[in-house]
């Protein structure tokens, strides 16, 4: 319930505020939202699996975030940072999906 | 394959098993409610500021594009109010300088040999009886003209050529063409006729067909030497190629002045008597 609350919180504030990005951080973004959907969808599982723990959930939250940013980072000092976002990206989505596929064998035995 | 099928089978973090692992052994939950709640919240923060991102960058591609066009347009504009500023200032300078040189007979002979040297260099208009010349592509090379003559690198015989050009100006200013223009590009000393893909250039600005020759001089002398000499044979030599010409005379043309001559060589006059 604080959980859900929380994600609304987050929301609401994000679309209101409006905070602006600094323009360094924009590319990061985009990277930033895929790493963040990988540790959702991470927690959705395990909390199906009936192993959810919350300091773990935020915890691969924020480094999956940090990480995914820094490998771009380091891509585009190196430039490839394209390449290494496309790499970030598959490895990430292909997360999202197997995780998803749990979910869904969870929720519809199938 | 490996790598993928290892990224398929532990796609859940290892770390929830280990979470687990310890609470069954005994110790508590390390996080708490208020853990959970905060990274919900810096989720829920994250997703809305990249969606707010993304769709503000949309319209600011746009902007980009719409403030580069309106520039376009504005230093286009300024452009061509300078440069109408600046043949209006010219038309002042030979009013004034016309004026001046009126007033004494040293003057007016002075005047006489401007108008003459900017006749032959073409940085004044001149006006007079001409011999036209008039080329165009052979039909079935306009036909292949419907596309862009500039990229268009297909070898095409009855096109008119820089060289075909060249050739007959030349043929003209041989046979005693006083001033010349082509398609109303004044000709000078340094003019260049030269071609880009198969546009063709004089003074790199690109023409396009038909082609219309225009010669200020006594029309007589000009037509003769000139249909009678090598210009008339390489107009039917061209003829062959299925290029139209047609050579006729006017009784009164008006050529402009050539545009952009530079100033390459300017000294500063001796301060004569009077003169300030």
């Amino acid at each position: 319930m604080i959980a859900a609350l929380g994600l609304l919180l987050g929301i609401v504030a994000g679309l209101f505020l409006e905070p602006t990005v600094p323009v360094w951080l924009q590319p990061y973004l985009p990277i930033a939202v895929v790493a963040a959907l990988d540790a959702l969808f991470g927690g959705l599982r395990s909390l199906l699996d009936g192993i959810f723990d919350d300091k773990v959930f935020v915890v691969s939250f924020v480094a999956n975030v940090l990480v995914a940013a820094l490998i771009v980072f380091l891509g585009d000092q190196l430039g490839v940072g394209a390449q290494l976002s496309t790499g970030v990206v598959v490895v990430l989505g292909i997360r999202i999906f197997s995780n998803a596929a749990a979910i869904r064998r969870h929720l519809f035995r199938a | 394959m490996s790598l993928l099928t290892n990224l398929m089978e532990n796609s859940l973090d290892a770390g929830y098993a280990e979470a687990a692992e310890r609470r069954r052994a005994g110790e508590a939950s390390s996080g708490g409610p208020w853990v959970f709640a905060a990274g919900m919240v810096l989720i829920g923060l994250l997703v809305a500021v990249a969606a707010a991102e993304a769709r503000n960058r949309a319209p600011a591609v746009d902007e980009t594009r719409e403030a580069l066009g309106n520039e376009i347009a504005e230093r286009t504009a300024v452009a061509d109010r300078l440069e109408n500023e600046l043949t209006e200032l010219r038309a002042a300078v030979d009013q004034a300088r016309a004026d001046a040189l009126q007033l004494t007979a040293a003057g007016t002979q002075l005047a006489d040999q401007l108008t003459a040297l900017e006749t032959a260099t073409g940085a004044g208009a001149v006006q007079g009886p001409a011999l036209t010349v008039h080329l165009e592509d052979a039909e079935e090379a306009q036909v292949d003209g419907s596309v862009d003559p500039r990229t268009d690198d297909e070898d095409a015989q009855g096109r008119v050529t820089d060289r075909d050009l060249q050739t007959v100006v030349n043929e003209l200013w041989a046979a005693g063409a006083e001033a010349i223009a082509v398609n109303e590009q004044r000709l000078t000393a340094l003019s260049a006729i030269r071609s880009a893909g198969q546009a063709v250039l004089v003074d790199f600005r690109p023409l396009s067909p038909p082609y219309d020759i225009v010669a200020i001089g006594d029309t007589d002398r000009l037509q003769t030497r000139f249909v009678d000499g090598f210009g008339g044979t390489y107009l039917d030599v061209l003829e062959t190629y299925g290029i139209e010409h047609d050579v006729g005379t006017e009784d009164a043309v008006r050529l402009p002045a050539a545009s952009g001559l530079p100033v390459r060589r300017a000294t500063v006059p001796e301060p004569a008597g009077g003169a300030g």
